[in-house]
């Protein structure tokens, strides 16, 4: 069959008479079909959004349901002994060991999680992203003093670094001169210090790959500056990647946050932190065992929708899986 | 006795949970099937091992340092002051080294103590006995930079000489006299003599050679901690050159029978062979499951969490004991920081408190009564003070707070709203974790009540004293997590260290609210010189109410501390030290 009768068959389709255009699918759209296939992704991708309504409308949601703020105390809640009533009509979770609403304070906490975790994961992913691209684009010198640096954090126990820089900087008037201060900006701070090592040494591998590519040669024979090749030409490229590995960092800096809030560094006391919640419910989990399921489900559901959806965006992004 | 509650507060996390009926009601007693019985049973077995779990270290491993509760626990299994406090004594000292209760003469400016001959010193001294110089020396030790005791000078700076020899001017307190090896007479410039016979019972006054430590004590800051002998039944465990190898700082203090003890001539009865301290038991639910699930264990430096205390209570409340403190807990304001310095904004602070919250935070009316003044019960003076009831200040009337009356006074503080509107940040400094963080959190609430802005910052307890509230400069707003046990059964002993401007210093401070009331400073002067008792107490009373006027602080509970052993364990209490008495305790 000729071309020229493709083109009628084509023509002759269209009822309204104007001709049939393939389109090809964008980018986006490719991964949104692709994602929109993996039920698991999805569901943690509609928990996710419900967990960011609830952080953003935490106040009104508190409200409508009837529970007290999360910072009121109300020792009637406590019995004589000072142990705290278990789960009722006026406290659906009950209320910890000071008399605060457990419901209130988990919905609360959703706000602490989100904000540390998505903070402090932004500023992670643009250090590494930094540190990754002129690591890898300028190589020699600059290469070996930014790989040296990473070496050498990721041979810090992680932990033990967080620990000990949130708790130099949760005292006083903080560290570096005041600019990080104690609370949640010590402990946003202390995550993205300890984290963005492991980007900068994927996006660093990304961009050496991507800097020998024919397109990169292409534009630099133009005469495209070293800026323009890494964020016109290099930076696209790492747009996936980075979205990847964006979504399974959140729920590390979630735990993070989780167990630096268990350890009593960094967060302020009065803070509902889901973390500072499980901690506190420790030493009464035999009286009042309540007090730890609601933070601790909540933990890890989130936890859990995080790293499903990154699973998913990372099989959706694979060039190499089926449309 | 100041680090008795620094330290016990912030480590004790012992929210008690006593959820029995025979708890019974408010009463300063608490339960009468879990308190010190009136005469404990002293009988015991010979020999074993006990365990003393800790969560943290002494203060001092030298027992003329030592300020602590917890030091005091192996200081008097150690060492014999010229008098101690048998179990279920808590009125009269009990004569140790003395032989006899001191002789006061010339209108109360002499005392004399005869003590007991031929009381030999441990390893590595051999066959040298006490004498009075060594007394003597034991006390000037306190006085010297190289070892600054806490109290030396609160109690002892009468002494004729005292102040002289402290200064540097005299190399010895010419008012303590040892006419013969077993006479010891001090010489007052004041007739502060029950000050002085209680200081006689504490660590102190135990005997210390000079011929021994003198080296030790010559640096900067003396060494004979770790170089120490002993007198009393025990000693800690040491190599030939004298070095306590059986302390290791922060770890582990190891008790081994003191060969030169004559038990003869001592009343305690130290049936154990050996007592292990071991430190760093930072989880008190933990060690608490450890002490009541093992065996020939005890608490140290700590209370069992509030769930354990409420099971052990409900199923073992055979290896709990509560033992009045004879002391108080309170939250400082600092007098000296804006606005707290207004006495209409601190008793706001104080009428809007929520005291009953603040006990239920450390374990509810088992633990016992809320505190409306300062002295303690059984303690002279606590009934003219107002007893349980109080002195009828209206800012004090109601235990869950009153926040229309808080506000009247807020007002008379010149804020019409009733509520702060100044731009002043209030630092508080609390201790971290357990019932004391909750107390901190319940104290910032409350000041959020009536529009305060505040910071809170915890720290460990140690922390806590010794680098913001001990020192007036770093003017500490709020300090919720102090307290103050008696040094002896004297009302002088809460609230001269406490309360009396005279006595704020600039570094390891204890008057934390640093109130300083010409009027009440001389009262307590002049206290301090009766030697009736009863006209003593009644004094002592009316400063107590002058005291609670000024609203220097919000006192919250008058406590009881709960010690548990393993069920092998015969444990006797040391109702003077609210802690296991190591000299009377034994394994089953």
């Amino acid at each position: 069959m000729s071309t020229g009768s493709l083109l009628e068959e084509a023509f002759d389709a269209n009822a309204s008479g104007y001709p049939e255009v393939v389109a090809a699918r964008t980018p986006t759209q490719l991964l949104w079909r692709r994602l929109r296939r993996d039920r698991l992704a999805m569901v943690s991708l509609a928990f996710i959004i419900f967990l960011v309504f609830i952080a953003v409308f935490a106040p009104l949601i508190v409200s409508l349901i009837g529970a007290p703020e999360p910072n009121v105390m109300n020792s009637s809640l406590l019995n004589s002994f000072g142990n705290p009533s278990g789960p009722s009509s006026a406290h659906w979770l009950g209320v910890d060991g000071l008399g605060r609403d457990v419901l209130s304070r988990t919905i609360y906490g959703t706000r602490v999680a989100l904000e540390v975790a998505l903070i402090s994961s932004a500023i992670a992913m643009l250090l590494g992203v930094v540190a990754g691209l002129l690591s890898g684009y300028f190589r020699g010198p600059v290469d070996t003093g930014i790989s040296r640096l990473v070496d050498v954090l990721l041979a810090f126990p992680v932990l033990l670094l967080a620990i000990g820089l949130a708790s130099a900087c949760s005292l006083g008037n903080g560290c570096l001169g005041g600019a990080i201060q104690p609370g949640l900006g010590t402990v946003i701070a202390v995550i993205a210090i300890v984290s963005w090592t492991y980007p900068a040494r994927l996006i660093r591998g990304q961009v050496l790959s991507l800097r020998e590519k024919e397109f990169v040669e292409a534009a630099r024979s133009l005469g495209a500056s070293n800026a323009r090749i890494i964020f016109r030409e290099i930076l696209p490229n790492l747009v996936g990647p980075m979205i990847v590995y964006a979504t399974l960092i959140i729920p590390t800096a979630i735990l993070f946050e989780a167990a630096l809030s268990f350890l009593g560094i960094g967060v302020s006391p009065s803070t509902p932190s889901w973390g500072a919640m499980i901690s506190d419910a420790t030493t009464t989990f035999d009286t009042a065992w309540w007090y730890m399921v609601a933070p601790g489900v909540a933990l890890l559901l989130t936890v859990l929708a995080f790293n499903l959806l990154g699973d998913g965006l990372s099989d959706a992004l694979n060039p190499r899986s089926e449309d | 006795m100041s680090r008795i509650m620094r330290l016990s507060i912030g480590l004790m996390a012992t929210g008690l949970a006593i959820a029995v009926s025979a708890c019974g009601g408010g009463g300063s007693g608490g339960s009468a099937s879990l308190g010190v019985p009136n005469k404990q049973d002293t009988s015991g077995k010979q020999g074993g091992t006990l365990t003393v779990l800790a969560s943290g270290d002494v203060d001092y491993i030298d027992p003329g340092a030592a300020y602590y509760q917890f030091s005091y626990m192996i200081d008097y299994a150690t060492q014999r002051p010229l008098y101690s406090w048998a179990p279920d004594e808590t009125q009269t000292p009990t004569p140790d080294l003395a032989v006899a209760q001191p002789k006061v003469s010339n209108s109360g400016k002499t005392i004399t103590v005869e003590i007991r001959p031929n009381i030999l010193y441990s390893p590595p001294l051999q066959k040298q006995a006490v004498t009075s110089a060594d007394v003597k020396y034991g006390i000037e030790r306190g006085f010297m930079p190289s070892v600054a005791n806490g109290y030396a000078t609160a109690y002892l700076g009468n002494i004729v000489g005292a102040a002289e020899f402290s200064e540097g001017k005299a190399t010895e307190i010419s008012g303590i006299t040892t006419p013969t090896p077993t006479t010891i007479v001090f010489n007052l410039t004041k007739p502060t003599t029950a000050a002085v016979i209680g200081a006689l019972a504490l660590p102190l006054s135990a005997p210390v050679p000079e011929s021994y430590a003198a080296k030790y004590d010559a640096g900067k800051t003396s060494t004979y901690g770790t170089h120490q002998v002993s007198t009393g039944p025990y000693m800690i465990r040491n190599n030939a050159a004298g070095e306590t190898v059986g302390y290791q700082v922060g770890k582990s203090i190891d008790l081994v029978r003191n060969p030169n003890w004559d038990a003869k001539t001592d009343y305690r009865k130290a049936y154990l062979n050996e007592i292990k301290v071991t430190e760093g038991n930072a989880d008190s639910a933990v060690a608490s499951r450890q002490i009541l699930q093992g065996q020939s264990q005890i608490n140290g430096d700590f209370g069992p969490p509030p769930a354990q205390l409420q099971q052990l209570f409900q199923k073992k409340s055979s290896q709990l004991v509560l033992a009045p403190s004879g002391g108080i807990r309170y939250v400082a304001l600092n007098t000296t920081v804006a606005p707290l310095d207004n006495l209409n904004v601190r008793k706001a602070i104080v009428a809007v408190s929520d005291r009953e919250a603040m006990r239920k935070a450390r374990g509810g009316e088992a633990l016992g009564p809320i505190a409306t003044h300062f002295i303690p019960p059984e303690m002279p003076g606590f009934d003219q003070a107002g007893g349980e009831k109080g002195p009828d200040y209206d800012f004090l009337a109601n235990p869950t707070g009153n926040l229309a009356l808080a506000q009247s006074y807020m007002k008379k503080a010149g804020y019409p709203s009733g509520s702060y509107t100044g731009s002043q940040v209030l630092q508080i400094v609390g201790t971290s974790g357990g019932q004391a963080q909750k107390l901190a959190e319940i104290t910032q609430a409350q000041l959020a009540k009536l529009g305060f802005k505040t910071k809170l910052q915890l720290v460990t307890q140690d922390a806590m004293y010794t680098q913001f509230c001990n020192v007036p400069k770093k003017a500490v707003a709020v300090c919720p997590n102090v307290g103050w046990l008696k040094d002896f059964n004297d009302a002088q002993t809460i609230l001269v260290p406490t309360f009396n401007g005279e006595n704020i210093v600039q570094v390891n401070n204890s008057n934390w609210p640093q109130l300083n009331v010409p009027s009440i400073n001389e009262a307590m002067n002049s206290a301090q010189l009766i030697t009736d008792p009863n006209k003593a107490a009644d004094a002592w009373a009316a400063i107590d109410k002058q005291v609670t006027a000024q609203a220097p602080a919000i006192p919250w509970i008058w406590d009881q501390q709960p010690n548990i052993a393993s069920q092998n364990v015969q444990g006797v209490i040391s109702k003077f030290n609210a802690q296991w008495d190591l000299s009377f305790t034994s394994i089953k």
